[in-house]
């Protein structure tokens, strides 16, 4: 892989000590050190090693192990569970269904109506519903017991596809039918009229698979209580907003619910929020007073922990000849199983492109499958696969170049928040350069080839329409020795965001990121930040962080000042060290007065957003792929990011985040696809070899980041946009453009697999 | 959830025969096809027998007459790096470093890939089957994209070892021993369709080994491959993958075994393409003829038509990559 674009960390000092605050909150950087640089992560070395303690490694003393009954039927009502031979079984210290003391638990809240669901709810919506419980001393020994426990089923017909949900005669899922909700509509102008003045129409129809996250970490929890206070070590990408649903859940207060996480691998969204297997935890290490942990099996996470909903999408966009976009409409039908979950989101549709008139409609049922759950840009793929190859194809029948229709109507505005300006959008630099770091005119041009093997290139263009949660706290304390705490309540999902973090403090404070010790992701001791998904983590937490810095660098200039005799402008902080103008260096220990005061602490708060504007990252994407038209295989030879998310924080974590995003792209495209056997309504493929995840060997063999940085001053106080999830969003809609070039087929269907697409060649060949 | 069972480790094959014929007894050499097994609750055996002390059954050599012997607990990073494999039997080697992942290949054995049980998702999770002695075939009217289009008959799964079929091209032989002694079986018979013998995939009674698998000694002029499709570029078994070993004098083809894996319960020989070839001058106009004749009699599923114009053109590739 060969990183293009790069640009060398930038030059020179800070200039904040010269600007100081404003309004209340600190000016944006201009020129940085340390914040851009290719820092390695600071936690990697543990990582690698394996002597970080994830919570799957966890192992206290006296914890028992505990594992779920799981209902094996798509749809069955809980007649009867006798659980008396389990009791029995050999090293078996407690069984939990929903009729033990504290299990009946709500689930799934709905506003002004009572819940959906429970804990264990004897009506079982998918197979993989959560029926019994057991602990025991070992995980064998709970597992064995789960096969003693005798539940009698009432099997009831199922629904296994969306399109059947709605028709006459279909079981009832919910009370009220299997309607989600009533349609979804979103709409300005009149698209009727629009679609009436164009000179180009094109509606084109797609599908979408449900993929699942499957991490690398099973998902899973370990509870122990002391006394009525409770604590969990759990995977996930929040433990506020973890801890915040398991107090509700238990009745605690949340000072009594401490969840920690301090490594994490993996979620992809699917560790956003409260799992029922950690309640279950809680309430086993309640009845045993003993610790236990529970996680699931590989094949558990393929069913009951969250997935990326299928869809079905159709969308219309018209234009006039000159490429100006009058009219887009998008009617969505999803489903996100057997619970509330929005399967995809028309955002793309409504503020991508400027246009005048547009209409989405999205309808939900409910099915009998695992519920869905945010997936890496919740919504947006889909949306991204279906709109993107619409406009490709509409740049066809105009006859104009893909990049030179979507340049022709970049935004300013976010019309779906009634014209708000951006901070800045670097859409049309995404565009522009994107297509001259890849020689797209020339490869455009090139040659497709005239054997079987035929190439082609493809672009997609995205956005992502989340500005972050407003709200962090961090704390910093720095030491005589120019050591420093940073105590921040973000969660490192794996992106290095405690490498980014303690870049941002040894920016301001004139010392290396190594020398930041970090407390974090911990309820019971560090502070409130929102969960890291999103792509919020470091929009939300490093001006929190950078705040909390700055405070304590304010306090150590006016020592200094004061011990030094010199004006504060005229310091500045380097090597753990104040510099004078002259260069003479006084290292933190020799003042005095920080060495009678240390640590001095600092305490940052998130600033509002930028009021009346839309602070949002933009993105390009480039493929080219090779297409064996015998075979049907298709393979990404290069790909191209071409990301505005603002200023990069590190080189090395921005890199890692948009190959991260491609590959997962890839996966969408070509690879995975969740199979549920319509016959009984249970997944096939619920494991790492049937369920495929793109390989390295699937990785497109050359790929390039290309970080296109609008110097955002208004964004936020660190000048960075959101990264983790636009750089998913347009991956697979810029494959399935590439192979449409390539072969002339327009794929519509997620995987292009050559499952998929030897099927697809062999008509194009018999329909010539 | 495993099953508890005893595990031995002999370290002669006399000692595997008796375990063997005392019932009950499975075979570990690699494992990776028997972990899966074990943990799904397809094999519950009261004893596991480790062949990895057995010396005798390991490793590659030249035999008297210029032929080569693979014992069958040579894993398959070893046969696909034998200079002898490589130089001689190239499709072999190119089927074997086609095989899973670079670990699943140190650890997997010629043995277990050619004995591996039936790849289909209902057989292997949790679907009371008609080969498990229930009363239906999921397959046949549910999720039958990775299923066979030859030979399907009340069980429709495949057999997906890149090994067999080159090694069937090749007209290598299994050597089985048993407490009778030795046999000698052509490794084209060594495989059962569902038709054959509903409960078993080889003629291997439950108490022979696979000992050996030899290959004649090469033919001067003779020519080789091994191609695969599948749905991602590592660890993955073919949606369709074929074999061809020809032998051409003057460009004309005097000999030709095309063999396709995935598409049935055995290694499947498309003799309707090998008789197109026969006696004509490989080009690319017969190469495509012969695509199309290989898949002469296929039956698809409602799911895996796909698979036909997928093994013409593989065919046609490989054919062509010979011509």
């Amino acid at each position: 892989m060969k990183a293009g674009g790069r640009s060398p960390a930038r030059e020179g000092v800070s200039e904040v000590a010269a600007n100081g605050a404003r309004e209340g909150h600190a000016a944006a950087w201009g020129t940085t050190t340390v914040v851009g640089a290719a820092v390695p992560r600071v936690d990697g070395w543990e990582r690698v090693t394996g002597t970080a303690v994830y919570p799957l490694d966890l192992q206290l003393p006296g914890m028992l192990y505990a594992a779920v009954l799981r209902c094996p039927h798509a749809h069955a009502r809980v007649q009867r569970i006798d659980t008396s031979r389990a009791e029995g079984m050999p090293g078996v210290r407690a069984v939990l269904t929903g009729a033990s003391p504290g299990a009946d638990v709500p689930w799934f809240p709905q506003r002004g109506k009572g819940p959906l669901s429970k804990l264990f709810d004897p009506h079982c919506r998918y197979a993989g519903e959560e029926v019994a419980a057991v602990a025991a001393t070992t995980v064998f020994q709970a597992r064995e017991a789960l096969a003693a426990i005798a539940v009698e089923y009432e099997v009831l017909p199922f629904v296994a596809e969306m399109e059947q949900a709605l028709l006459p005669g279909a079981p009832s899922i919910h009370e009220g039918g299997n309607r989600q909700n009533e349609t979804l509509r979103y709409q300005r102008g009149d698209v009727a009229k629009g679609f009436s003045e164009a000179d180009a129409v094109v509606e084109l129809s797609f599908q979408t698979a449900c993929e699942i996250h499957t991490p690398m970490e099973v998902h899973g929890s370990v509870a122990r209580w002391e006394g009525d206070t409770l604590t969990v070590w759990d995977t996930t990408q929040g433990v506020f907003a973890v801890r915040d649903a398991l107090a509700s859940a238990l009745g605690l207060p949340l000072a009594n619910v401490r969840v920690i996480c301090p490594y994490m691998g993996g979620g992809f969204g699917s560790k956003l929020g409260l799992n029922k297997h950690t309640v279950i935890a809680a309430l086993l290490a309640r009845a045993t007073a003993r610790p236990v942990k529970l996680f699931l099996s590989r094949e558990e996470t393929f069913l009951c922990v969250g997935n990326r909903p299928p869809t079905r999408l159709t969308i219309k966009a018209g234009a006039k000849k000159d490429g100006t976009l009058v009219a887009l409409e998008m009617k969505a039908l999803g489903t996100g199983g057997a619970y509330p979950y929005l399967p995809t989101s028309g955002y793309l549709v409504a503020d991508l492109y400027t246009c005048p008139n547009v209409a989405v409609e999205q309808d939900n049922v409910f099915i009998n499958a695992g519920p869905g759950r945010p997936f890496r840009a919740p919504g947006y793929p889909p949306c991204s696969w279906a709109l993107e190859q619409t406009i490709d194809a509409l740049a066809e029948k105009l006859g104009m170049d893909p990049v030179e229709l979507r340049l022709k109507n970049v935004p300013v505005v976010s019309q779906q928040r009634g014209g708000v300006p951006y901070t800045s959008t670097g859409l049309a630099d995404c565009l522009r350069r994107g297509a001259e770091a890849f020689s797209w005119q020339a490869a455009r041009g090139r040659a497709r080839g005239k054997g079987h093997l035929r190439r082609g290139v493809g672009v997609a263009a995205g956005m992502w329409g989340y500005d972050g949660e407003p709200r962090a706290t961090a704390f910093v304390s720095l030491f005589a020795d120019g050591s420093a705490i940073l105590n921040t309540g973000a969660s490192d999902i794996g992106t290095g965001t405690k490498t980014v973090l303690a870049q941002v403090v040894a920016e301001e404070l004139g010392i290396a990121p190594e020398s930041v010790r970090i407390e974090h992701a911990d309820t019971g001791t560090t502070q409130y930040a929102p969960a890291s998904g999103g792509s919020q983590t470091v929009v939300a937490n490093a001006p929190a962080v950078r705040a909390a810095a700055q405070e304590v660098r304010r306090e150590l200039l006016e020592m200094a000042a004061a011990e030094l005799g010199r004006p504060q402008t005229e310091l500045r902080l380097a090597g753990g060290a104040v510099v004078t103008p002259e260069g003479t260096v006084h290292p933190f220990g020799s003042l005095k007065a920080l060495v009678a005061r240390q640590p001095l602490v600092g305490v940052g708060r998130r600033h509002p957003h930028p009021e009346g504007k839309a602070a949002l990252p933009f993105v390009a994407q480039f493929a080219e792929v090779e297409v064996n038209t015998r075979t049907g295989e298709v393979r990404v030879l290069r790909m191209l990011g071409a990301q505005d998310s603002g200023r990069v924080m590190n080189q090395l974590t921005f890199e890692n985040q948009v190959f991260g995003g491609i590959v997962m792209g890839v996966g969408f495209a070509l690879t995975e696809a969740r199979v549920v056997d319509r016959q009984t309504g249970t997944v096939v493929n619920a494991n790492w070899h049937d369920y495929k995840i793109p390989t390295m060997k699937d990785c497109p063999p050359e790929l390039t980041c290309l970080p296109v940085d609008p110097q955002d001053r208004e964004c936020n106080t660190v000048g960075a946009k959101g990264l983790g999830e636009p750089a998913t969003i347009p991956t697979a809609a810029a494959i399935a453009n590439a192979v449409y070039h390539a072969v002339g087929i327009r794929v519509t269907t997620t995987p292009a697999s050559p499952v998929q697409m030897a099927a697809l060649l062999e008509r194009h060949r018999q329909e010539g | 959830m495993m099953p508890n069972f005893e595990y031995v480790r002999p370290t002669t094959v006399a000692e595997v025969l008796t375990r063997l014929a005392a019932g009950g007894a499975r075979l570990h050499a690699g494992g990776s096809d028997l972990l899966g097994c074990l943990r799904e609750g397809i094999l519950v055996p009261s004893s596991v027998v480790s062949l990895s002390g057995v010396a005798e059954l390991r490793g590659i050599g030249e035999l008297a007459g210029g032929e080569l012997r693979i014992g069958a607990t040579t894993t398959l990073t070893e046969i696909a790096s034998h200079p002898l494999v490589r130089q001689r039997y190239p499709g072999l080697a190119q089927a074997a470093l086609l095989v899973a992942s670079p670990q699943l290949r140190n650890q997997g054995t010629l043995g277990g890939n050619l004995c591996q049980k039936p790849r289909c998702w209902y057989y292997r999770g949790s679907f009371q089957c008609a080969r498990k002695g229930g009363d239906t075939c999921y397959a046949y009217a549910g999720e039958n994209q990775y299923h066979c289009l030859f030979g399907g008959e009340t069980c429709y799964y495949v057999h997906p070892s890149d090994l067999a079929p080159a090694l069937v091209a090749l007209e290598a032989t299994a050597h089985i021993l048993g407490r009778g002694g030795r046999r000698v079986v052509p490794l084209e018979q060594f495989f059962l369709l569902p038709g054959q013998d509903f409960q078993h995939e080889t003629v291997l009674e439950h108490d022979e080994i696979l000992a050996e698998v030899v290959l004649p000694a090469p033919r001067p002029g003779a020519a080789g491959v091994y191609r695969k499709v599948r749905e991602r570029g590592c660890w993955d078994f073919a949606l369709v993958g074929v074999a061809v070993w020809l032998a051409r004098s003057a460009g004309v083809v005097e000999q030709v075994r095309i063999v396709l894996t995935g598409v049935a319960a055995t290694p499947w020989r498309a003799r309707a393409a090998e008789r197109l070839l026969l006696g004509r001058k490989l080009d690319a106009a017969l190469a495509a003829r012969a695509g199309v004749a290989a898949s002469e009699g296929a039956h698809p599923l409602a799911h895996n038509a796909y698979k036909v114009p997928m093994l013409r053109g593989l065919v046609e590739e490989a054919l062509r990559s010979l011509a």
